[in-house]
């Protein structure tokens, strides 16, 4: 099928994700107006017009009625989805590079960079009654990170801990009830670009720049499988439905004008989950791909790159019947 | 000696039924007295006899060194140390001998000892030969020659018929009753490669082993570079037909009639079997003798190095102001000596005739100059001179009909310390009509940049692709009798190869380069184009003889992904795609191996995902109580969701009325 092109942004496209029913998809890009589109037309909704710089993250919580983001405004935003309108504005010292509810969306964690003399640190705020008071309100929890910075950042198993994946590629699982270190394991060889769960949460994939996406599971952090491409990795997704994963990515921004696009570096790449076995491709970016999302249905999927559109791509029956050959009990 | 007899003698109970009792007397082994020993050493122990040393054993390493200097006890001295700094080289001498007469004097020859009889041989093959000075020139030879020339039996033996070697028939392939054509895939660097039948519906493969190999240029033989050498294999069974010892040879040329093969080692390390001189060598193929070795170009040379004319009896070679005819089947050079043409910068045969065109760079006054050669009598049956020049192209049209000179001229010179600039650059093709009388030349000029020339092989037109990358144009020319080329047609697109089908008429076009890959069918009869079709990231092309097929393949070396080859009909109906790497289109049934690990790694994952189903299912109660009692475990099972319409805002009219 013909994919959507989503085209509502001027820059890059940092980050993109559906809402838990699947009708919204939300997107942020360098540009400082996120966006949020109807996932079934492409057809924009709305902006959310606030942020005064580039916008590196957001997250929207389970009932889809607040969004938060974070960007390199120092600053971490809360909107209310009705409305569109900036509830909170939490200033920090630093760009924000990630920020999530939690499972239960009763609280929000985000993260903030190593800069301009600040250190690397973790907030965790409490978001039960978003207002203004936010704005100026300690958060529950912080500490600073002391090694390499913090580059993706997901809530574990229901609210009790939170895993973040590191410059140097380290994953590390924090206790929120004392701020302490539980797991941390080092199988990544650099920067973890991006972490997503699977739909039950009880596993999550990676993505690498150095040039693989892997599988660990949420409580111990184990290994379970490897994604080998021949590119750095920007974005991984789990399908919700079937034992598949998508990998998108592509060469640094700044190599891209050297490349052509149609030596197949931007393709979105379709691995089998358990074979680790690449069994497609689907092409169309013309810079890498900087984020990925499954549609909770798990027929399609959407993609962001560095080339300023967002596309949506249903599947065609043929991926739905396309099977692996092993012996099933 | 004869210790069994004895023992026997003294003991003739087998040795195991006593072995006991005579633990510890030793028994007597001494003959009695009297005794006498009636079987010799020879019968009793022959075989280690043999290798008892003996008397010549070590002459190998021996060589003699004649034509030294005669010299007197008081320069002995002098002699010794030239002749060891000389004869050291090879290894090192263990021993040596210089014969005097009566009077002290050295009589001339000399004996050198080497520790084995590779530097022996080494040594003679270096310098035998070899001038000393002016009066002396060494004569070497290994010691063991003597004997062997000694040895030469008086009388002549013919020698033994051969027995009749049964020859498979080598043009087999033409026989094909379906006429099929054969094709060539070498897969991967030296991982495969396979012959291929073109035959319908699908190509069979006859053939596949792990090398390099090329065709020669009638089809016959099948060319395989190995590290001791080339090897040609023909007929049906692609037997091996003849191999040609020439360690690391890595590049080899056909003579047109399939008569002889050049091999060329650049790398090769000098043995004593193939000096250094001997690394372009000249073979015949079908006795597979070497017929005479050149030693290498001394400067960057491109390949081939010997270009051949059309009937095997002339090949030449290019060298500093002078081409270099030489003659088959002596291998000599033609007249004994070769062509001086000051400034020669390239020559080409023609493809039908005893006649090369070779053309002279510029030089101060003298212009620059074209020349048809025709030999043996080297007579220049045409020439012209032409001014401004940079640089030019000779392009022989397949059936020796015409050729083309194109000729790069600039405007303005510039000389640029050691580099010479040329600028205002602008093309002319200069048409020589080699059929008509006293040749005719007609010249056709282009003022933009030139991506590429071809000639119709069979026929009269020729097509230029021309302009710059963003405007690129290609004009097709009629070449008529008595008459200037005609422009017939000019087409724009941005190809920039042409592919002229060997039987005329039909031409490709083609985009190479990183994102290239376009393709255009074109009869040149009416220009129509029979299909515009697409090979993404194309290295080459390729008709087959015939020119019924095209095939356009990626090349692993020029790029990694995606490599294949398609085969095409010359309309430019795509037959058959092949690709070697990635996603075949067709989906090959899966090795049970494969199959089997995949097994595997699903049991694992079953088990892994079972026990976090069941953590899972535990965790429910947690996971209501935090999303406020609403079940979100089932995906799309929204506690509220309700059918909700959603309107879009699709298209809004005004209409104005008066």
């Amino acid at each position: 099928m013909k994919p959507l092109m989503l085209q509502g942004h001027e820059r890059a496209i940092t980050q993109i994700k559906y809402n838990r029913e699947g009708d919204l998809l939300f997107s942020a890009a360098k540009d400082s107006k996120p966006n949020v589109w109807w996932s079934l037309n492409g057809e924009r909704l709305g902006t959310f017009n606030g942020h005064g710089g580039v916008v590196w993250c957001l997250d929207v919580d389970w009932q889809t009625i607040n969004l938060i983001t974070g960007g390199g405004d120092s600053s971490c935003r809360l909107w209310d989805l009705e409305t569109g309108k900036n509830i909170a504005t939490i200033k920090t010292n630093s760009s924000v590079r990630t920020c999530n509810f939690s499972f239960s969306a009763y609280q929000a964690a985000y993260t903030t960079d190593k800069a301009m003399g600040h250190p690397c640190e973790v907030f965790i705020i409490d978001t039960r009654t978003i207002d203004d008071s936010i704005s100026t309100a300690a958060p529950i929890l912080k500490w600073e990170i002391t090694d390499s910075k913090v580059t993706s950042m997901i809530w574990g198993t229901l609210d009790e801990t939170i895993i973040t994946g590191h410059e140097a590629g380290d994953l590390i699982q924090w206790d929120l009830r004392t701020g302490k270190k539980i797991h941390s394991v080092k199988e990544h060889a650099q920067q973890i670009n991006d972490m997503q769960l699977s739909r039950d949460g009880s596993m999550f994939i990676t993505a690498s720049k150095d040039q693989t996406a892997k599988l660990f599971d949420t409580s111990t952090l184990e290994l379970l499988k490897e994604y080998k491409t021949e590119r750095p990795v920007n974005s991984a997704a789990l399908s919700p439905i079937l034992d598949h994963v998508v990998l998108g990515g592509g060469q640094d921004a700044m190599e891209v004008t050297t490349t052509s696009t149609r030596q197949g570096k931007f393709d979105a790449r379709f691995f089998h989950l358990v074979f680790e076995e690449e069994f497609g491709r689907v092409k169309g970016h013309f810079g890498p791909i900087n984020s990925l999302a499954f549609h909770p249905d798990g027929r399609s999927y959407a993609s962001g790159g560095e080339d300023g559109y967002v596309r949506v791509q249903s599947f065609d029956q043929a991926y739905f019947d396309y099977t692996f050959d092993y012996n099933r009990e | 000696m004869a210790k069994k007899k004895s023992d026997d003698r003294v003991n003739p109970n087998p040795p195991c039924d006593n072995e006991e009792q005579n633990f510890d007397e030793e028994p007597n082994f001494d003959d009695p007295e009297g005794y006498i020993d009636d079987i010799s050493d020879e019968e009793l122990l022959g075989d280690l006899l043999a290798q008892k040393p003996k008397e010549s054993d070590g002459y190998e390493n021996v060589i003699v060194v004649d034509g030294c200097p005669q010299v007197g006890p008081e320069r002995l001295e002098k002699l010794q140390s030239v002749i060891t700094k000389i004869f050291s080289k090879f290894g090192k001498i263990v021993n040596e001998y210089y014969p005097t007469n009566e009077n002290g004097v050295t009589i001339g020859y000399i004996f050198l000892e080497y520790s084995n009889p590779q530097n022996a041989a080494e040594a003679v093959q270096a310098t035998n030969n070899c001038k000393l000075d002016k009066q002396h020139t060494f004569l070497v030879n290994l010691f063991t020659d003597f004997q062997k020339y000694a040895e030469i039996p008086k009388e002549w033996e013919p020698p033994a018929p051969q027995p009749f070697k049964v020859q498979s028939d080598l043009q087999w392939y033409l026989m094909d009753p379906d006429a099929y054509d054969q094709f060539l895939v070498g897969i991967g660097t030296g991982v495969a490669l396979q012959v291929w039948q073109n035959a319908l519906p699908e190509p069979v493969m006859l053939q596949e082993r792990p090398t390099y190999a090329v065709w020669s240029p009638l089809g016959t033989y099948l060319a395989t570079f190995h590290w001791r050498g080339v090897a040609l294999w023909s007929g049906p069974k692609f037997a091996q037909f003849q191999k040609f010892y020439h360690p690391e040879a890595r590049f080899i040329s056909f003579s047109p009639c399939e008569n002889y093969i050049v091999t060329f080692s650049p790398t090769a390390a000098a043995t004593p079997e193939r000096p250094e001189d001997k690394k372009l060598i000249i073979w015949d193929i079908r006795s597979g003798q070497e017929k005479r070795s050149f030693p290498p170009p001394e400067e960057y040379v491109t390949w081939p190095i010997f270009r051949w004319s059309k009937d095997d009896r002339f090949f030449a070679r290019l060298g500093t102001d002078v081409l270099s005819v030489y003659e088959t089947p002596g291998f000599g050079l033609l007249d004994k000596k070769s062509i001086k043409i000051p400034g020669i910068r390239d020559f080409a045969w023609s493809p039908t005739d005893t006649v090369l065109a070779y053309w002279v760079a510029e030089e101060k006054d003298v212009p620059a100059r074209v020349t048809l050669l025709e030999l043996p009598n080297r007579t220049e049956i045409r020439s012209k001179n032409l001014f401004s020049v940079a640089d030019c192209k000779i392009h022989w049209q397949k059936s020796g009909d015409y050729l083309c000179v194109k000729v790069d001229r600039y405007s303005k010179l510039r000389k640029d310390k050691t580099e010479l600039k040329y600028s205002g650059m602008y093309y002319n093709f200069e048409i020589f009509h080699m059929r008509e009388k006293q040749i005719p030349v007609d010249s056709v000029e282009i003022k933009e940049p030139i991506q590429a020339f071809a000639w119709e092989p069979v026929g009269s037109k020729f097509a230029i692709i021309h302009g710059d990358n963003s405007n690129q144009q290609i004009s097709f020319y009629q070449v008529n009798t008595g008459q200037a080329p005609s422009l017939v047609r000019k087409l724009s697109g941005s190809y920039n190869h042409v592919f002229w089908s060997p039987a005329g008429q039909f031409v490709v076009l083609a985009n190479f380069g990183l994102t290239g890959g376009a393709l255009e069918f074109l009869d040149t009869n009416d220009f129509t184009i029979m299909n515009v079709a697409d090979h993404y990231q194309m290295s080459g092309i390729e008709w087959d003889p015939t020119g019924r097929y095209v095939v356009t393949g990626v090349s692993s070396l020029k790029c990694k992904m995606d490599c294949g080859y398609y085969i095409w009909s010359f309309q430019g109906k795509i037959l058959r795609r092949v690709m070697k790497e990635g996603f075949a289109h067709t989906r090959p049934s899966c090795p049970q191996e494969l199959v089997a690990k995949r097994t595997e790694q699903m049991k694992k994952y079953s088990e892994y995902r079972e026990a976090r189903a069941a953590a899972w299912a535990e965790q429910r109660a947690r996971r209501l109580e935090l999303r406020g009692y609403v079940d979100t475990d089932a995906r799309g099972a929204a506690g509220d969701a309700v059918e909700e319409t959603v309107e879009f805002f699709v298209k809004e009219e005004v209409t104005v009325i008066d």
